[in-house]
């Protein structure tokens, strides 16, 4: 989420008539939180603020961006006019597509607002104003131009969304999180990001918040489904030979299916060429043309325009054969990944013994060595996130690390170790923490634990007897308040 | 101190101009790159001038000057380690020699004593002289090759370039050879020369008339200093012994040495946990021992195995797999182009010319060893490049690729690559490593398009497979008397 400068001369009044409401629907969102520390897994770091604005929607709700309320210790509730505050749950939210819905804890606090409705579908070239409130309560209005509508990448970067791209003179205001985009007074998006410096804004679009409202509308919130396959364009006409492709060239080769997803149980295999998805014919690019965006990129079929659970017509070409496949979408969680993507809200689960610390390998641990944790992280861990398909086939396991060593008796001589991938521990292989926990418990011949690992050392050795006789004294000189969370 | 401490050492100093052409790894069919340079060298026994091997690596022509003499004589290169940074060159004239004092070896200076360094760095044409003291002793990375380590003595004494290869002197005995220093920006009066003991070593190396290169053992060890790990592993509370960590697959401990061996002395000098042993007085880190030795010598190792005492005897020998993450010099770049495609096996060189950012790429050179990669791939065929053709137009996205199989058949080596490519059959289907499709190519289409191809990018050769040597070999003669 970028902050943006100060900018001056920048139009504040809308130039266009219904785009300035009679009442307001917005209020200010105020979180308080505090993430985890991945490098000391017992504690967290230290309390953060944020502000954004929310939009009333509907039935008492407010919806503002993931990002906003991540993490959080305590949301709230501000009216702007008033300035009267009451606190807030977060009753669903979803990482991926960076939406969360606000429910006050007293309904009665948002009467008085007139709840947004969506607006429909943006075309490119639609003017678009952006609502941001002044300090004293005022409404102020930016407006844009929608410049594309493509597939993008949204904050978890897990796969991408539907998203506006839009050219705005926007100012910064105190709320640098949730921008609410308006058209015709209608809810049209929510910001993404903003370059200041090119002014070019990244919204998530009614589309996608519309899939988030409905599906948050059910019992439980699938979030949105994904097929579980990689593909490249068939622009070669020697690949589209080589697979064996009749007909006119359209169409993409599916390059990797990823085990267990919905692609996979549909039968889809590596070297089909996929024609069409859901009855949307694909061309060689990977777009299909949607009736009101024009050329997108079929994932949107997939994503913002289909649930889990709902079943998608495939129509594809194995070695010039033509088929039809059915596949039915699924949603796959964080957890079920062998690294997974990300962990929020969430405590990280480790297990301290002696000073070393062991975790469970996530991307969320690498994200701790900042935005530019692909370079700066160590790169092997890197490397097994990304490659986990291929590294981690079956799937069904985590990758126990060991983090780093706390100087302590037990680990005179270890403490310049770090980063290292467990293996097994007292012989047995080690596919999770939980399992770790476990075999810590049955130590060798001797009172001996003793950690195999990948990389060197290739084995850490401690004595059970030592590790219980001053595990009191780690957790004091280190305000531990538990060895471990397994959860 | 008086002046001329060293006596005239402008009768043994020797001033080297090198012209070198420097491979291009992104167009590895073109000669390179010609460069000059300036370095110093010194006269020693049997007439012969010593220098850096960084002063004459590439070169195509050499010439030497001595002081009093108009003349440039020239010069070629009889002996060079680039895995120590040193060089021995000859020169055809007779006359060269003639009135000029072959230098001798001093041991290892003490620390804080003076020491003075003679070459022809910037700032004018005649010798000039730096002094300083002897800073510091102490393993140090040689950067010429970028992977080699050995005992390098850091001085007080400003150190330039055009000071390489030049004599350090104390007592009138050389000390050591100025080789490497740090820029006026990162550090100033840090400067390293090379020791005599690693000087001598190379000199008793090539006395049979060819340079063997330092040996390795192949293995990584962990300083035994936990206690729990000691008593696991059957030890005493003596402050002995290293824990064998990775036992290199390609090196001479393969088979004799396993991964949890506890080491405790070698060449019955015993090892101490912090993985120093005893020589001559003095306590120095354990690879000392191997450092002095020879390819073919033999070291004992006294280990324990699962408690029991074993025994070992390792023939020290080079390791080949490690070669690629050093500087490569004096060979042509070793490539194939077909269809346009550029294929080389990746090494430091390539590193360094393309800097690729690819995961993978990255990490099958940098794991190379350590993760034993280079048992299933002894060479890593890259797609490096693609010179743009109507024939390849869809081709840019695999670059960076590892070339995995051709038409079913494994790739292991560049040759593999050829030989694969020279008998395509109806179509060529090549498989990366990883998860993209195929590289499909039509051969007729490819044998249709070589002579544009290579006229286009001025491609003489279309491949080069063999690592052949680039210096003029010595003649053959007998070797040079001893000293």
């Amino acid at each position: 989420m970028s902050i943006f400068a100060a900018q001056p001369n920048a139009p504040t009044k809308s130039i266009i008539p219904g785009n300035k409401p009679k009442e307001l629907s917005l209020v200010r969102v105020n979180v308080t939180g505090q993430p985890y520390d991945y490098f000391k897994p017992w504690q967290k770091k230290a309390p953060f603020s944020k502000r954004g604005l929310g939009a009333v929607l509907q039935g008492g709700r407010v919806i503002v961006t993931a990002d906003l309320v991540a993490n959080q210790n305590y949301v709230e509730l501000e009216r702007a006019e008033s300035g009267d505050k009451i606190g807030a749950d977060v009753k669903v939210i979803d990482y991926e597509a960076n939406l969360a819905l606000l429910e006050p804890t007293d309904k009665k606090f948002l009467e008085g607002l007139s709840p947004l409705e969506l607006a429909g579908d943006t075309a490119v070239g639609d003017r678009i104003a952006a609502w941001q409130l002044e300090p004293t309560g005022a409404l102020v209005v930016t407006e844009g131009i929608v410049t594309t509508v493509q597939m993008m990448k949204y904050p978890v970067d897990l796969g991408q969304f539907l998203g506006y791209r839009i050219s705005i003179p926007m100012q910064y205001r105190e709320n640098s999180y949730t921008v609410p985009l308006v058209k015709n007074n209608k809810l049209a998006g929510l910001l993404l990001r903003f370059d200041p410096r090119t002014q070019v804004l990244d919204a998530i679009p009614a589309p996608i918040i519309a899939h988030f409202l409905k599906d948050a509308a059910k019992e439980h919130y699938a979030g949105f489904p994904s097929a579980g396959f990689s593909f490249f364009s068939t622009r070669d006409p020697q690949l589209r030979t080589f697979a064996g492709q009749t007909g006119k060239a359209a169409g993409v080769y599916v390059t990797a299916v990823e085990p267990h997803s919905p692609a996979e149980k549909a039968g889809l295999q590596a070297g089909d060429i996929v024609t069409s998805v859901g009855n949307n014919d694909v061309d060689q690019n990977g777009n299909y043309v949607d009736q009101f965006y024009g050329k997108l990129e079929f994932t949107n079929l997939l994503t913002s325009r289909a649930f889990s659970g709902d079943t998608v017509p495939l129509q594809i070409q194995r070695q010039g054969k033509p088929m039809t496949l059915s596949m039915t979408l699924e949603h796959r969680p964080a957890k079920d990944y062998v690294i997974p993507p990300y962990n929020i809200d969430q405590a990280p689960n480790y297990y301290i013994l002696g000073g070393l610390i062991l975790q469970e390998l996530s991307r969320q641990y690498l994200k701790e060595w900042g935005p530019n944790w692909q370079k700066e992280a160590p790169q092997r861990f890197v490397y097994l996130d990304r490659y986990q398909s291929e590294l981690y086939p079956e799937g069904n396991r985590r990758v126990v690390i060991m983090s780093q060593v706390l100087p302590a008796n037990n680990t005179i001589g270890y403490d310049d170790l770090a980063y290292l991938t467990v293996k097994k521990v007292n012989g047995k292989e080690v596919k999770s923490l939980a399992e770790f926990a476990e075999a810590v418990k049955q130590p060798l011949e001797g009172g001996f634990i003793k950690i195999e690992t990948e990389e060197d050392p290739k084995q850490i050795e401690l004595e059970a007897a030592s590790v219980a006789d001053e595990a009191q004294a780690l957790q004091e000189n280190y305000g531990i308040s538990s060895l471990q969370r397994l959860q | 101190m008086p002046a001329r401490p060293n006596g005239p050492v402008q009768k043994s100093l020797v001033r080297i101009t090198t012209t070198a052409v420097e491979p291009d790894y992104r167009a590895p069919w073109n000669a390179g790159m010609i460069a000059r340079g300036v370095g110093a060298g010194f006269v020693i026994d049997g007439n012969r001038i010593m220098t850096n091997a960084h002063v004459v690596s590439n070169a195509r022509f050499i010439t030497v000057e001595r002081d009093g003499d108009p003349n440039k004589y020239p010069a070629t290169v009889q002996f060079i380690a680039h895995d120590c940074d040193l060089a021995l060159l000859n020169v055809s004239s007779p006359n060269f020699f003639k009135n000029m004092i072959p230098l001798q070896f001093g041991g290892i200076p003490a620390l804080e004593s003076t020491v003075s360094a003679y070459g022809f760095p910037i700032g004018g044409e005649r010798m000039s002289i730096t002094t300083g003291i002897v800073s510091r002793i102490d393993f140090n990375l040689y950067a010429h090759s970028s992977i080699d380590s050995h005992l390098a003595i850091q001085i007080s004494a400003q150190i330039n370039p055009g000071n390489s290869g030049g004599p350090v002197m104390q007592d009138g005995k050389v000390v050591g050879v100025a080789f490497q220093g740090y820029s006026g920006d990162v550090a100033q009066g840090v400067a390293y020369m090379i020791p005599t003991p690693v000087i001598k070593r190379f000199l008793q190396d090539v006395s049979d008339g060819h340079y063997d290169k330092y040996v390795d053992l192949g293995l990584t060890y962990l300083k035994l200093l936990n206690p729990a790990q000691r008593h696991f592993l059957g030890l005493k509370d003596d402050d002995r012994g290293v824990l064998i960590e990775t036992v290199v697959a390609a090196g001479p401990c393969n088979g004799q040495v396993k991964s949890g061996d506890v080491l405790l002395s070698i060449d019955n000098h015993p090892i101490a946990s912090d993985a120093t042993v005893e020589l001559e007085g003095s306590r120095v880190d354990m690879p000392e021992v191997v450092e002095r030795k020879f390819k073919g010598d033999k070291v004992k190792l006294d280990m324990l195995r699962d408690k029991q005492p074993v025994s070992v005897t390792i023939a020290l020998d080079t390791i080949p797999p490690y070669m690629i993450q050093g500087h490569a010099y004096d060979v042509r770049p070793r490539y194939v182009v077909y269809g346009g495609l550029v294929f080389q096996p990746l090494d430091l060189e390539i590193m360094e010319a393309y800097q690729p950012s690819d995961l993978r790429l990255r990490h099958f050179f940098d794991y190379f060893v350590l993760e034993q990669i280079y048992v299933d791939h002894p060479e890593i065929i890259v797609l490096t490049n693609v010179l743009p053709d109507p024939i390849n137009t869809y081709l840019s996205p695999y670059r960076g690729t590892i070339v995995d199989e051709v038409n079913g058949k494994k790739i292991k080596t560049l040759r593999d690559l050829a030989d694969a490519l020279a008998q395509p059959g109806d179509r060529l289907v090549l498989n990366m490593i990883g998860d993209g499709p195929p590289l499909v190519l039509d051969p007729k289409q490819v044998e249709a398009a070589r002579e544009r191809i290579k006229a286009r990018y001025n491609v003489q050769a279309e491949q080069n497979l063999e690592e052949q040597s680039l210096r003029a070999q010595p003649k053959p003669s007998e070797p040079p008397t001893k000293p």
